[in-house]
């Protein structure tokens, strides 16, 4: 387990507003909160409460309408679209509910993928990706494609594809809503495990108390605030 | 079936709105290719019959003559001595005013009440007093004509006003004396009427007749023959029905062709029309699987994809027939323009609209979005509501299907070669096995795709990376909505390789065959008519001026149809322009000029079956005669009918002094261009005459020849057109059905740039792979189209050339189309939003 070092990831006054018809929805309102590095953070809330909304605006995936999202010291907020791409794809990791694997692509090539986005010196790629599959117990299946496997197995190789480029944050949202609960442990134990050996912060939107379980605290979201301290551990 | 659900159905299409349009479009002009060529080619044959009709009046037969017509002393003696009515004589010709070709109909205005009724009515002619002007004024005025108000509109001449008339090079003075009555003007644009004695004037015909008209009473079988019983051997009684079908058959291959050009259209549409409903069950596999979980039985399924394509059909089909209606007055004027230079004046302006034109739009349009929407109907329908929400399960039942559709494919080739080679000398036919041809390639282009996609995927990867690789792998993956977009180009782009390979191998025969042709170094004739004999012997006596050739193109007329006749007077130099097919030249030519013998064109011994040893019957002035077939000569004369005959065996057997044109054989020493503008001097004032070095006339028969196939250039870039379309239908769709894993690229760090890169590089492969997929199917095309299509349509022997740039540009084409059908597609992906890629379906 690594201790928690200083801060990775703090957003300030974050607010969010969707239109639905004529109606404006605000999902995050005034959202403020910090993670330290290496620390694993469950958001918990209801559907709707604006937890994939959160992960999209740390990865950088969707722009706040108000507040700051700062990652590593920078202000992503600040950041043009293109700058914010290439952010992501140097510093966060996504693992999603739906796996969302290349189809056509084997299992070793979706982690290439992402290694030859992050120009990774064709040398070191496939011992990289060796390693990986090594990690998450896929070694014999590095020319299968998705539909092949299993969904634990889908989830395991999305695990080793978020984790393939070292990123400084993992998000992670609702990782074991399409698994059952065998698979799912299998994959929060996998999940954990790597995340603490990498040093990284991860952040896991879920309903699950047992996925939360596994985090060093929980936030609830509840209608776009936090309803528990943030920046405190928090009981689970 | 429940109402809701068509509402469910209809309300996907609804938002969904540019892959409706483009269903639309695709059908549309399908649709309006079909209807468009269908109606200029009825509206150009209608035109001709009605123009036909109108000049042949009441008459039920025509006494034809030899090819100088007949004697008018005929005339009377049939009227005086063996007391038969219901005559009409008439000199038929063409005169030019202003550049514009007139057929002129010189008529005996007494004898005329018994078979036209507006050679003698006017506008102008309110009352029987006029009416009686007006017949005093054409008999008495010289050059007195009638006109239709549009004809004298188009030359803008008024009634009373005199201008020039041009015939046989020589000009005249005419005068317009009334204008036909509106109500029986129709079919008679570009005609004028004259007394008979103007007409013989001004063709040069004194004291002959082109034919005289006849009226028999339906079934009176004696009055018939007793005519025909007085009749000279080298006069024909011929039915007036007979003459103008047969004539109207002469430019049926033709309009054949044109149909199944259009038909190619068509089948591109089809396969655009697969592919959207192909896409849109695909992508309404999630309702229709909830469908079928509440209920819905697999017969309601089927029925309502089909009622809905009937629907998409039936709207398209509507908007393809006024956009067909639009198209066809397009392509009234080129194909007009083709039937006037090769086979038979017609003048037609106005389109036609005919019920059955429209009908078969309709039918075509509705049918083929059916017989598209069957397919992905029964898919549809044969999936367990829980598959029918599993994506991966459509691609693998295509996956599946690849070795059964490229085995169907393969069997229809089979049945396509031996349809071709049991057929005979049907066109019909032939032109079905092409189409089967292209079914049976189009079959198997989706495993080539396959085939290809694995094998070039590992080395997009080494050049370009694993983005690379997923742009390759991706085409192969998604076979069920790449496939049939590749299949669609590659159809139309190697329909633009059978078609240019055919035209260029065509274009080099003609051009091998009009330099083998023209031996002579200069030609002079007069557009329709004979030469002045003075003239000539001027020109013979032109210094520099070595030898001359002479010419006459005359037709004869039989029960069987029309044969031309080519006699020839051969100068010394004139021998080698005649490619001798069949037999020795040094055996042909010294019986040539001595015995009864003819040389047959290579279409008509192909047509009639003829070759050497054969006999040729021909009525000549002293009745039916045979000649004997010494040879075949090569020809790409449009008329697949035509003879060569020595002048002096012309001369011997027929009555016809005339001469249409000349060759000139100029000494080496003499400047050609020097020679022609002594000619020119010479005729000055005496006879208008077309005079052009060998050069010139090789250059103006191949305009003519390109002109010809400006009408299949645009049909094809139809076709191409619509397989554009197919393109940008399917890459836009396949960007909506990966709209997720686009998103989820987008997340993983792929910037909007390697985004569009990427779709871009895919759409470049799908071109390559239609374009390298059309080659061999453009060639086989080209074969058939060779040997098969213009053989028995016009009887031709092509020699196939493939210039290397015409393959090439066709790939090239085949990639620049989908790389331009790729851009808006590759744009909008490029725009994914990577939050898609976090939400649940």
């Amino acid at each position: 387990m690594t201790t928690p070092g200083g801060v990775e990831i703090s957003l300030q006054n974050l607010s969010r507003e969707f239109t639905e018809g004529t109606r404006q929805h605000r999902v995050l309102d005034r959202v403020s909160a910090e993670f330290r590095r290496g620390e694993t953070v469950a958001i918990r809330g209801r559907s709707g409460s604006g937890k994939s909304t959160l992960l999209n605006l740390v990865g950088g995936i969707d722009a706040p309408d108000d507040g700051q999202v700062i990652v590593a010291g920078i202000d992503i907020t600040q950041l043009s679209e293109r700058d914010r791409t290439l952010f992501r794809r140097r510093h966060i990791g996504f693992v999603y509910q739906a796996f969302n694997l290349v189809p056509t692509l084997t299992v070793a090539d979706n982690i290439r993928l992402v290694l030859e986005l992050n120009e990774v010196p064709a040398p070191q790629i496939a011992p990289r990706i060796e390693m990986l599959l090594e990690a998450v117990g896929l070694s014999d299946r590095d020319g299968s494609y998705p539909d092949v496997l299993s969904g634990g197995e889908q989830q395991r190789v999305a695990i080793a594809r978020a984790l393939s480029h070292r990123p400084a944050v993992l998000l992670a949202d609702e990782p074991t809503g399409n698994l059952d609960d065998a698979s799912a442990e299998d994959v929060l134990r996998l999940l954990d495990t790597l995340v603490r050996q990498a040093g990284g912060t991860m952040l896991v939107a879920t309903h699950s108390a047992r996925v939360a379980s596994f985090c060093d605290r929980v936030l609830e979201l509840h209608n776009g605030k936090f309803t528990s301290t943030p920046g405190e551990p928090a009981a689970t | 079936m429940i109402p809701v659900v068509y509402r469910a159905n209809f309300s996907y299409l609804v938002r969904h709105p540019w892959q409706l349009s483009l269903s639309l479009l695709g059908i549309s002009i399908g649709v309006a290719v079909i209807v468009a060529v269908d109606l200029a080619n009825d509206s150009a044959r209608k035109a001709f019959l009605l123009s036909m009709d109108a000049v042949t009046g009441e008459a039920t037969h025509q006494v034809i003559g030899g090819p100088r017509g007949i004697e008018e002393t005929l005339y009377t003696r049939l009227r005086v001595e063996h007391g038969i009515r219901s005559l009409a004589p008439v000199v038929e010709g063409n005169v030019t005013v202003d550049d514009v070709s007139l057929q002129v109909l010189g008529v005996d205005l007494f004898a005329e009440q018994e078979m036209r009724s507006f050679t003698r009515r006017s506008t102008v002619a309110e009352n029987d007093d006029a009416t009686r002007s007006l017949f005093r004024t054409m008999l008495v005025e010289p050059g007195a004509v009638m006109m239709s108000v549009a004809t004298a509109d188009t030359l803008g001449i008024a009634v009373g006003e005199r201008f020039d008339i041009s015939a046989a090079g020589r000009r005249h003075g005419a005068l317009l004396a009334g204008l036909f009555d509106a109500d029986s003007s129709q079919g008679l644009d570009n005609l004028v009427t004259t007394d008979i004695a103007n007409a013989q004037a001004w063709l040069d015909a004194p004291g002959r007749l082109s034919r005289i008209d006849v009226r028999i009473a339906d079934g009176d079988i004696a009055y018939r023959e007793k005519l025909e019983s007085v009749l000279p051997a080298d006069t024909t009684l011929l039915a007036a029905a007979g003459r103008t079908r047969t004539t109207a058959e002469m430019s049926k291959a033709f309009m054949t062709n044109l149909t199944a050009m259009s038909l190619l259209a068509l089948l591109v549409g089809l396969f655009l029309i697969y592919n959207s409903v192909s896409f849109s069950v695909l992508q309404r596999r999630r309702l229709i699987g909830i469908l079928r979980a509440l209920g819905m039985t697999r017969r309601q399924t089927f029925t309502l994809i089909l009622t809905e394509s009937a629907g998409i059909g039936l709207v398209a089909a509507t908007a393809g027939v006024v956009a067909g209606v639009w198209l066809g007055e397009q392509l009234l004027g080129l194909v007009a323009q083709s039937i006037n230079d090769f086979y038979f004046r017609v003048s037609v302006t106005d389109i036609s609209i005919s019920t059955a034109s429209i009908g078969k739009g309709v039918a075509a349009g509705v049918g083929a979005s059916l017989f598209a929407a069957a397919v992905p109907a029964i898919e549809a329908a044969s999936y367990q509501p829980r598959l029918a929400m599993v994506r991966s399960v459509l691609e693998q039942h295509s996956r599946r299907l690849l070795p059964v559709v490229a085995l169907t494919g393969a069997g229809t080739i089979v049945v396509a070669v031996c349809v071709l080679a049991l057929s005979g000398r049907s066109l019909v036919a032939g032109l079905a096995a092409v189409f089967m041809l292209i079914l049976g390639f189009a079959l198997c282009v989706p495993l080539v795709v396959k085939m290809s996609t694995a094998l070039l995927a590992p080395f997009a990867g080494l050049a370009g990376g694993v983005w690379a690789r997923l742009a390759v792998s991706e085409i192969g993956a998604s076979l069920s909505r790449t496939g049939v977009a590749i299949v669609a180009l590659a159809v139309a782009v190697s329909a633009t390789i059978g078609v240019s390979v055919m035209v260029d191998s065509f274009r080099l025969s003609v051009g091998d065959w009009l330099q083998q042709t023209l031996q002579a170094d200069v030609y002079a004739g007069v557009r329709r008519g004979d030469m002045d004999r003075d003239l000539i012997a001027d020109f013979a006596r032109t210094p520099g001026v070595e030898a001359i050739s002479t010419s006459r193109r005359a037709w004869l007329e039989t029960r069987d149809g029309r044969t031309q006749i080519l006699a020839i007077r051969m100068a010394p130099g004139s021998y080698a322009g005649t490619e001798v097919l069949d037999a020795e030249p040094e055996d042909v030519w010294p019986s040539f000029d001595r015995d009864d013998v003819v040389l047959v064109s290579e279409p008509y011994a192909y047509r009639n079956g003829v070759g050497p040893g054969d006999d040729v019957r021909l009525r000549t002035r002293t009745g039916d005669e045979l000649f004997r077939v010494a040879a075949t000569y090569q020809s790409y004369d449009l008329n697949a009918s035509a003879l060569l005959m020595s002048r002096a065996t012309y001369d011997r057997h027929f009555d016809d002094d005339g001469i249409d044109s000349i060759g000139l054989y100029i000494a080496d020493d003499a400047d050609v261009d020097d020679v022609i503008a002594e000619l020119e001097s010479i005729s000055a004032g005496r006879q208008d005459l077309l005079i052009n070095s060998n050069v010139r006339i090789r250059e103006l028969s191949l305009e003519i020849f390109d002109r010809t196939f400006v009408i299949t250039d645009v049909l094809y870039w139809l076709a191409i057109g619509v397989a554009f379309i197919g393109i940008l239908s399917a890459m836009l769709a396949l960007q909506l059905e990966r709209a997720r894993d686009l998103a989820v690229l987008r997340a993983l760090g792929m910037t909007p740039g390697q985004l569009s890169r990427m779709i871009t590089l895919q759409t470049s492969v799908i071109g390559l792979l239609s374009g390298i997929s059309a080659i061999p199917l453009g060639l086989v095309m080209a074969y058939v189209l060779i040997e098969v299509i213009n053989r028995r349509a016009f009887g031709w022997q092509i020699d196939m050339a493939i210039a290397p740039g015409i393959l090439v540009s066709a790939v090239v084409f085949a990639v620049a189309a989908a790389l331009l059908a790729g851009l808006y597609p590759a744009w909008r992906a490029a725009q994914s939003q990577p939050a898609l890629a976090m939400r649940e379906e």
